[in-house]
């Protein structure tokens, strides 16, 4: 079953995928931070208003995984910001996160040394991401 | 007990003038997004963690970096106790490291041990060390500057 993208359902799907990842739980040990998404509007693609996405992660678990407005997610200690298009190509393996933040397609706020300590735990986040199936607006 | 307050303040007043001083800055208008990644984690870096201070106001060097896989590149000329970071190659480098992101990102993950030395033991070191061996980390100038390369090792670890 697919889930609307960044719908309510989607971020629970999410959470389930991320919490049942041993390799993030490994990888994320020692993380407190809430990391928030940003998804930003691309009317054109059927996706008009931005999104945040609040992940609040723990010690390699995830405790909770909301979506909500932009500004719920700027508050977050660590923020990425994205357009819509962006966020489908890391969620369907076209981009690597780490390439897209290095290259500005993805834009980063936060605490970098804290960041690139937990490079790995990212990563596997992004693997989490990918495996939530996804109705995306603008192929429906 | 006097002079241990006026020690403490101006031991206050020195952290104080350290926090404010810049220690990066941008040699282009506008810094590519891996220019200010490794601008803002050098300077997160000597800023937070005392032990890479000596280390950054020591080193004199000019390091570059080229990331094989996104074609991005950036050149840190450190100037003792300064660090201006460029968009891309620039000439007269010291030692240039070339590799693909993931590998970038393990040499910032690389932990630093005895002697200050970067561990090669571990999960990380080993990925490291392999990648070197099997040419897919190369490192240009690296035999004549292998201090220089510590040095920058330990300044750009955030472990």
């Amino acid at each position: 079953m697919a889930f609307k993208a960044f719908s309510s359902e989607w971020a629970s799907a999410f959470k389930d995928e991320v919490n049942k990842s041993s390799v993030y739980e490994q990888a994320g040990k020692g993380w407190k931070w809430t990391v928030g998404l940003v998804v930003e509007a691309e009317p054109d693609k059927h996706f008009p208003d931005a999104k945040g996405i609040v992940m609040d992660l723990y010690d390699g678990k995830a405790r909770d995984v909301t979506v909500g407005s932009a500004a719920d997610a700027q508050k977050c200690d660590f923020v990425i910001t994205a357009p819509y298009t962006r966020w489908k190509e890391v969620a369907t393996k076209q981009l690597d996160a780490t390439k897209g933040m290095l290259q500005g397609k993805l834009k980063l706020k936060g605490d970098l040394p804290t960041i690139v300590r937990y490079t790995k735990a990212s990563q596997e986040m992004t693997e989490c991401t990918t495996r939530v199936p996804v109705e995306w607006p603008d192929e429906s | 007990m006097h002079h241990a307050r006026a020690r403490r303040m101006a031991r206050r007043k020195l952290k104080s003038a350290e926090d404010e001083r810049q220690l990066v800055e941008y040699a282009d208008q506008e810094p590519s997004a891996f220019s200010s990644m490794l601008g803002g984690l050098i300077e997160a870096n000597v800023k937070n963690r005392e032990e890479k201070q000596g280390d950054f106001e020591n080193l004199v060097a000019r390091v570059g970096i080229f990331v094989t896989d996104i074609d991005e590149a950036v050149t840190l000329d450190f100037k003792g106790g300064k660090l201006v970071v460029h968009n891309g190659l620039k000439p007269r480098r010291t030692i240039t490291i070339r590799a693909d992101a993931d590998t970038v990102m393990s040499l910032s993950n690389l932990k630093i041990g005895p002697l200050g030395l970067p561990v090669y033991v571990d999960e990380v070191g080993r990925g490291v060390a392999m990648k070197l061996l099997r040419g897919s980390l190369k490192i240009d100038g690296l035999l004549p500057n292998l201090l220089t390369l510590n040095t920058v090792t330990r300044i750009f670890s955030v472990q």
